[in-house]
C-alpha cells in the first residue's frame, strides 16, 4: 500500500501556481504523515484497501471523451420526472453542454475554475472547514488533488423549489483513472435546498478510482434535503466523505444509497454544532456478487438539545461483503441530546457476511440515546402469508425484500426520485431472485 | 396541623402563588379548587419541598415546626407530610415491595421506631392492596412499571395507607378514574379519616365530594385562595363553573 | 501500625483495605528467565511445564500492550513488579489448616471468609489464594467422595499432569495476546476443577484471591474442566489491600464444558479500586475463556465493583453444536475508574445460542465501557444471539460506551443488539424522597432494581453480597 502513498504525493499537482497551490500543500503534508489505514486500523478493521495499491489510478482521465455526442450519455443518469437545475461532470471534467446555465434566484453556483478573486478568497476559507483531514486521510488526498470542484450557496431565506441535481458520471477510458471530486454547500441562515449528489457511471466503463468529498454548512435554520445516489458500476472504486456542519435550529435530511463495487468506502460525519439542530439520516447498502461496501457514520453531539434519528438498512447477497459502522458521540456539554440508530440487516446468501458495530461513546448524563442492530432472514410468517395467497415463495422473498429496503425510500421528499430508484431496486432483487 | 400565611412561591423564577394563606386544623379535610393554572399543584410541590419549587415569602407551619426550614424532601416525609402525585413516575427494575419496605422503615427509624421484620410486613401490605382493590401481584412488580392511570393513583393510596402520614395532599388523585375506581379512592381516605389526621384534596372535578365529605372547600385562582365555604360551594362550582368566581375577584 | 490500619477502615468505603502483616518471602522486582525458572522450580513442576512457560516468555517479549481499549493509565513498568510472592511457611505442598499461619485465617475471617470448614457456609467449598500461592482448600475429603478434583493447579501438575498437560493453554493459547502470554510465563498458583462425567458437584467451588504484597504482581491460573454430562457452579472474590502504587493482576480463567456439561461461574471482583482521587487500585487485566463442546452450556455472570482499570472480555465459544453461551454483567464505575469490559461469542456450531445482558454504572469521573463480540461463523445454522446493553449514568463527569462488534457469515443465524442509556431521573429521587428514602438510599434502590435482570443470575449469597457491594462503591456519589 506504500506505494499507492508515495505514488500520490509523487503524482499530485507539484508546486501549482494557482490559487488552491496552499491547500494541494496542506493536504499533501498532512497525506504524508499519517500512515495509509490498514485492516489493523480500528475504522479500517474490515475493509481493505488492496484494490488501490496499485497505484494504477492516480491520474486523471483526458479532458476530451471520445462520446462526440454528448447527448448519448443522458439515459446512464436522467432521472424521469425529476424538474430539477443540472451540473455534470464526466470524468472529473464539467461538462457545461449538458450543464443548465441559468439558476433560481439565491442560488449561487460557482465553479472553482470561474471565481474572482473575492469568490476564491471565501472558497478557500470554506474548503476543508469542516472536514477534519487528519481524522480522514482521503479527505487530505482529495486536497492534495484539488483542481476543480463547486462552491454552491443559498441565499438567506431563501427556498429554492426545484432540486439541484450533480451529476458525477464515469465513461470507459483506456487508462484507470481518478476522480477527485470536491462540492462545498454554504446554505444561509433559514435557506433551504434538496441536492441530488448522484454517482454513475455507463455500460462500458470499468477502471476509475472516485475520491469524493462533500462538506455542507447550514447555517441557524438553514434546512437540507441531500440524496446521495452510488450507483456506478461494478468495477469502479468509490471513497467518499460527507462532512456536515449543523448551527442552531438546522436540519439536514439525509439519504444515502450504496451499491456495492469492488471497493466503496463512505464516511458520514455529521456536527451537531448549534443547538437545536435535527439530523434525520437514512441510507441503504444493497451489495451483491463479490462486491464489498462500507457506511461510516459518525454523529457529533457537541451541544445541548440536538436530535438525530437514524436508520440504515442493508441486504447483503451472493458472496459480498457489507460494512456498517454508527457512531453517536456526545460530548460532555451535549445535555437534552436525543440520538437514536437503528441498523437492520438481511443476510441472504450462505457465502454473504455482515459486519456491523453501533457505537455509543456518551459523556452527558441527561441524554436519551438508544441503537439497535440486526442480522436476520426474511420472516417466515411474512414468506407463509403471501404464500398462503398464492404466491409463489421466490416473489415473495422478493417483494418482502423490496419492502424491507422500500419503508426507507419513502421517506425520501422527491416522488420523482422515488419513482427512479424503486425499479432500479427491485430489479436487483429480481435478479437475485433468478 | 397546617399553618400557612401569605405564601408566595415560583416554579424555575416564575411567581406561581402569590400571597395564599390556608389553615387546616386536625382531623379536617380540606378541598382545593380551581381553574387550570391556578397554582394547585403547585402547592403541594412547594409544600413538598421539591427542587425548583421555592417559597420567596410568607411562612408555613406544620405540626408546630417551620416546614420551610427543612430542607431536604425526605425530612418533610418522614414528619409525617404526603403528597399523592398527579402524575406517578416509574421506577423499572425497582418492585414496589422493595421500595415500600424502604420508605416504611425510613420512616418508622424517623420516629424511633424499629423496623418492621418482612413477613409482618409482607402481610400488612397485602392487606393495603386488598383494601384499594389492587392485586397483590403489583407488589412484585416495578414501582408504576406500565401500571395504568387507576393503578397508579391506587398504588399512590395504598402507600399512603402504609406510612400513616399527619397530613396528605392528594393531587388531583381523582382525575382520570372511573367511578368504581373514584368510589375506591374515596372509600381509602375515609377509612384513614380520624381526629388527628387531615387531608388537602386538591381536585378539578366536584365528584370527589360526593364521596369524600369536606369540612371546608376552597377555590384557588391566580395563585390565591379566593373564596372559601362549606360544600355547597363545590356544588356551585360546578354547577356554574370558574367563570363567575374569576369575575367576582376581579 | 494496627491503629492507623482501623483508621483507615474506617474513613475508607473500601472494607477489605487492609494489609495484613505477615512474613513474606517476595522475589525482587525484574522479568527474566532465571525469575520464571525460580517460580518453576520453586513449585518443583517438570521441565515441560517450565518449557511452556519460557516458550510463552519469549512471545510475550515480543508483543505489545493492546491500545485499543478506551482506558488510559501510565505503561505498566514490567521490570518494576515481584513476580512471586508468598507467605512464608506456605510455599510448597499441601497441608492441614493448623500449618496456616493464624494471621493469614484472620485476613480470610475479617474478610468474611472463614476457612474452618465448621464455620464455613454450608455448601461451598473454598480455594483461599494469597498473593501468589493457594493458602487452603476446604471440603475436600467431601469432594473426593464425589469423583471431584478442586485444589490449587500448583498441585494438579504433579498429581494430575495428565490432564493439565490436555488441557492448560487449550482455550486460551499462550500468545492469545499480551497479558495471557505473561500470565503463562509467570503464573504462580490458582485453583483447578475437574467433574468427572455425568457428575453434578455437591456443592458451590469457591476460589478467593487476595492481593497483599506491595509490588506484586498477581498472576493467577484456573483451569475448570466439566466432562461430559456434568455440572458445577463456580465462585469467584477477589480483594486487595489499599495502597497507593497501582497492582497488576493478570489472571487466566480456562473454562472446558465437554459434551452435555454445565458451568456457572460467578464473580464479585472487588479489588481495591484506588482512592477518591484516582490514586493506587488495581490493574486488571484478566482473559477469561471457556469452550462449549456439543449441547454444553457456559454462563458468566460478574458483578465488578472494584480496580482501578479493568480489560476483561469472559468469552465463550461455542464449537459444539446445540451449545449454549451466556454472559451476565453489572460493572460499576465511580470516582476515577476506568473499565472497558464485555465478552465475546464467537457461534462455530449449529444451533448454538448466546445471550448477553450487560449493565453498566458510571458515576463520578469514570469511565465504563462495553465492548463485545458477536461472532456468527459459516457454520452456525440457525445460531441465535440476544444483546441487551443498558447503561446508568449518575452525574455529569462520567462517560458511558458500547462498542458492540456483530460479525455474521451464515444467513440462518440471527443476531439482535439493543443499547440503551438512561440515568437516575429527578422525577425518580423526588417520589423516592417524597416517601422518606434519602437520596443515596433512593439512589442505591434504583441502581439495584436496574441490575435486577444480572443478580438473578446469582447464587444467593453473592446477590446479597453484591447489592451491599454496589450500595457501597455508590457512596458519595450524589448529592
Amino acid at each position: 500500500m506504500s506505494d499507492f502513498a508515495e505514488a500520490a504525493v509523487a503524482l499530485s499537482p507539484q508546486n501549482s501556481p494557482g490559487w488552491l497551490g496552499e491547500l494541494q500543500q496542506q493536504g499533501r503534508n498532512e497525506w504524508q504523515v499519517t500512515p495509509l489505514p490498514t485492516r489493523k486500523t480500528e475504522a479500517w478493521k474490515y475493509t481493505s484497501l488492496h484494490p488501490l495499491s496499485s497505484g494504477d489510478f492516480l491520474r486523471w482521465a483526458p479532458a476530451k471523451n471520445k462520446f462526440t455526442d454528448v447527448n448519448r450519455l443522458r439515459p446512464f443518469y436522467a432521472i424521469e420526472g425529476l424538474d430539477a437545475a443540472r451540473l455534470v461532470f464526466i470524468n472529473g471534467h464539467f461538462n457545461a453542454a449538458l450543464s443548465s446555465s441559468d439558476f433560481a434566484e439565491g442560488l449561487e453556483v460557482l465553479r472553482f475554475a470561474e471565481a474572482d478573486e473575492a469568490q476564491r478568497q471565501v472558497i478557500q476559507e470554506s474548503l476543508g472547514s469542516i472536514a477534519d483531514r487528519s481524522e480522514h486521510p482521503f479527505a487530505a488526498l482529495n486536497d492534495s488533488w484539488i483542481e476543480e470542484g463547486l462552491f454552491i450557496r443559498v441565499a438567506a431565506n431563501t427556498r429554492i423549489d426545484k432540486p439541484l441535481h450533480v451529476i458525477y458520471l464515469t465513461t470507459e477510458q483506456a487508462e484507470a483513472f481518478s476522480v477527485q471530486q470536491r462540492l462545498f454547500v454554504e446554505l444561509e441562515s433559514g435557506a433551504e435546498l434538496s441536492l441530488i449528489e448522484h454517482f454513475a457511471s455507463t455500460e462500458e466503463a470499468q477502471n476509475s478510482f472516485t475520491n469524493a468529498l462533500t462538506e455542507l454548512r447550514l447555517q441557524a435554520n438553514a434546512r437540507l434535503h441531500h440524496y446521495r445516489l452510488q450507483l456506478e458500476e461494478e468495477q469502479a472504486l468509490h471513497i467518499g466523505g460527507v462532512h456536515v456542519d449543523l448551527q442552531r435550529d438546522a436540519l439536514y435530511d439525509g439519504f444515502h444509497l450504496g451499491l456495492g463495487g469492488r471497493l466503496k468506502r463512505i464516511d458520514v460525519v455529521v456536527n451537531h454544532n448549534g443547538s437545536g439542530a435535527h439530523c434525520d439520516l437514512n441510507g441503504v447498502y444493497l451489495p451483491r456478487h463479490e462486491q464489498h461496501i462500507d457506511y461510516h457514520t459518525c454523529i457529533e453531539h457537541r451541544v445541548p438539545h440536538c436530535t438525530t434519528e437514524e436508520n440504515f438498512r442493508g441486504i447483503i447477497g451472493e458472496r459480498a461483503r457489507a460494512v456498517f459502522n454508527g457512531r453517536i458521540h456526545i460530548h460532555k456539554d451535549a445535555q437534552k441530546t436525543n440520538a437514536q440508530l437503528n441498523n437492520r440487516n438481511l443476510l441472504t446468501s450462505r457465502e454473504a457476511e455482515i459486519d456491523t458495530k453501533p457505537e455509543l461513546e456518551i459523556y452527558a448524563d441527561d441524554v436519551q440515546c438508544a441503537h439497535g442492530a440486526t442480522i436476520a432472514q426474511l420472516e417466515e410468517k411474512s414468506l407463509y402469508y403471501l404464500q398462503s395467497r398464492g404466491i409463489a415463495r421466490r416473489e415473495a422473498e422478493v417483494m418482502l425484500s423490496f419492502g424491507f429496503i422500500n419503508e426507507l425510500i419513502n421517506r425520501v421528499n422527491e416522488p420523482a426520485l422515488q419513482d427512479y430508484l424503486r425499479p432500479i431496486l427491485s430489479e436487483l432483487f429480481v435478479e437475485d431472485a433468478r | 396541623m397546617l399553618s400557612i400565611k401569605d405564601l408566595h412561591a415560583s416554579v424555575s423564577g416564575k411567581e406561581i402563588l402569590k400571597g395564599l394563606s390556608l389553615e387546616v386544623k386536625p382531623g379536617e379535610v380540606h378541598a382545593i379548587m380551581g381553574p387550570n393554572g391556578s397554582g394547585k399543584s403547585t402547592l403541594g410541590h412547594v409544600l413538598s419541598g421539591r427542587d425548583n419549587y421555592e417559597a420567596t415569602s410568607g411562612s408555613v407551619e406544620f405540626l408546630g415546626k417551620d416546614l420551610l426550614a427543612m430542607e431536604d424532601i425526605e425530612e418533610r416525609a418522614r414528619e409525617g407530610l404526603f403528597l399523592a402525585f398527579q402524575y406517578p413516575v416509574e421506577i423499572p427494575g425497582v418492585s414496589n415491595m422493595e421500595f415500600l419496605k424502604a420508605s416504611v422503615d425510613a420512616v418508622r427509624e424517623h420516629r424511633g421506631e424499629e423496623p418492621m421484620d418482612s413477613i409482618q410486613f409482607m402481610k400488612l401490605a397485602r392487606e393495603k392492596c386488598k383494601a384499594v382493590n389492587l392485586d397483590d401481584k403489583f407488589l412484585k412488580r416495578g414501582v408504576n412499571e406500565g401500571f395504568s392511570g387507576g393503578e397508579k393513583k391506587r398504588n399512590e393510596l395504598m402507600q399512603m395507607m402504609l406510612l400513616e402520614p399527619k397530613l396528605a395532599i392528594l393531587d388531583e388523585t381523582d382525575s382520570g378514574l372511573d367511578i368504581d375506581a373514584l368510589q375506591v379512592v374515596a372509600e381509602g381516605v375515609n377509612a384513614m379519616r380520624n381526629k388527628e389526621r387531615s387531608f388537602v384534596l386538591v381536585t378539578h372535578y366536584q365528584r370527589l365530594l360526593d364521596y369524600i365529605q369536606p369540612d371546608v372547600v376552597h377555590v384557588l385562582a391566580d395563585g390565591r385562595i379566593v373564596k372559601t365555604g362549606d360544600k355547597n360551594l363545590a356544588l356551585e362550582l360546578e354547577e356554574k363553573g370558574y367563570g363567575w368566581i374569576e369575575q367576582e375577584v376581579a | 501500625m494496627a491503629e492507623t490500619q482501623i483508621d483507615e477502615r474506617l474513613k475508607s468505603d473500601y472494607e477489605a483495605g487492609f494489609v495484613t502483616d505477615i512474613e513474606s518471602e517476595t522475589l525482587p522486582p525484574g522479568l527474566n528467565q532465571e525469575v520464571i525458572e525460580f517460580i518453576s522450580n520453586k513449585k518443583n513442576e517438570p521441565d515441560w511445564l517450565l518449557e511452556w512457560r519460557l516458550r510463552a516468555y519469549e512471545q510475550w517479549r515480543e508483543m505489545q500492550e493492546p491500545q485499543w481499549a478506551h482506558v488510559h493509565y501510565p505503561k505498566v513498568d514490567f521490570d518494576a513488579l515481584s513476580y512471586y510472592s508468598a507467605p512464608k511457611g506456605v510455599g510448597e505442598g499441601p497441608k492441614s489448616l493448623d500449618e496456616v499461619d493464624p494471621e493469614l485465617l484472620r485476613t480470610y475471617e475479617k474478610l468474611g471468609i472463614p476457612l474452618h470448614e465448621q464455620e464455613v457456609l454450608a455448601g461451598v467449598a473454598v480455594d483461599a489464594v494469597f498473593d501468589s500461592v493457594s493458602v487452603t482448600t476446604t471440603f475436600r475429603e467431601k469432594l473426593h467422595e464425589a469423583g471431584v478434583i478442586f485444589c490449587p493447579i500448583s498441585e494438579a501438575v504433579h498429581e494430575y499432569p495428565e490432564l493439565i498437560k490436555t488441557y492448560l493453554g487449550s482455550v486460551v493459547p499462550q500468545r492469545d495476546n499480551f497479558y495471557a502470554a505473561l500470565n503463562s510465563a509467570v503464573f504462580s498458583d490458582g485453583s483447578f476443577v475437574y467433574i468427572p462425567k455425568g457428575v453434578r458437584c455437591p456443592m458451590e467451588l469457591s476460589t478467593y484471591f487476595r492481593i497483599n504484597e506491595a509490588k506484586t504482581g498477581q498472576f493467577e491460573r484456573t483451569l475448570i474442566i466439566a466432562d461430559e454430562g456434568s455440572y458445577v457452579s463456580y465462585l469467584e472474590g477477589c480483594t486487595a489491600p489499599m495502597r497507593d502504587e497501582n497492582q497488576l493482576h493478570a489472571a487466566v480463567v480456562e473454562l472446558v464444558a465437554l459434551k452435555d456439561a454445565e458451568i456457572k461461574y460467578s464473580t464479585v471482583q472487588n479489588w481495591y479500586p484506588g482512592d477518591s482521587e484516582g490514586k493506587g487500585g488495581i490493574y486488571n487485566f484478566v482473559t477469561k475463556r471457556g469452550v462449549c463442546h456439543d449441547n454444553a452450556k457456559i454462563s458468566w455472570t460478574q458483578v465488578e465493583t472494584g480496580s482501578a482499570v479493568t480489560w476483561k472480555y469472559p468469552s465463550v465459544v461455542l464449537r459444539g453444536d446445540n451449545s449454549t453461551g451466556e454472559f451476565y454483567s453489572v460493572a460499576l464505575t465511580n470516582n476515577y475508574q476506568q473499565a472497558d469490559t464485555g465478552t465475546k461469542m464467537i457461534h462455530m456450531g449449529k444451533n448454538t445460542s448466546s445471550t448477553i445482558v450487560s449493565k453498566g454504572i458510571s458515576a463520578g469521573k469514570s469511565q465504563n465501557a462495553y465492548r463485545g463480540l458477536v461472532r456468527m461463523g459459516p457454520n452456525a445454522e440457525n445460531a441465535r444471539n440476544y444483546t441487551q446493553c443498558d447503561s446508568m449514568l449518575i452525574g455529569d463527569a462520567c462517560g458511558a460506551h458500547t462498542f458492540p462488534y456483530i460479525e455474521s457469515k451464515n444467513p440462518s443465524a440471527v443476531v439482535e443488539h439493543e443499547a440503551s442509556t438512561s440515568k437516575v431521573s429527578e422525577d425518580q429521587l423526588y417520589l423516592c424522597r417524597q416517601r422518606g428514602l434519602d437520596p443515596e438510599k433512593a439512589v442505591s434502590l434504583i441502581v439495584n432494581g436496574f441490575c435486577k435482570e444480572v443478580f438473578r443470575e446469582l447464587p444467593m449469597e453473592f446477590a446479597v453480597e453484591a447489592g451491599k457491594l454496589l450500595e457501597v462503591s455508590l457512596e458519595g456519589s450524589v448529592g
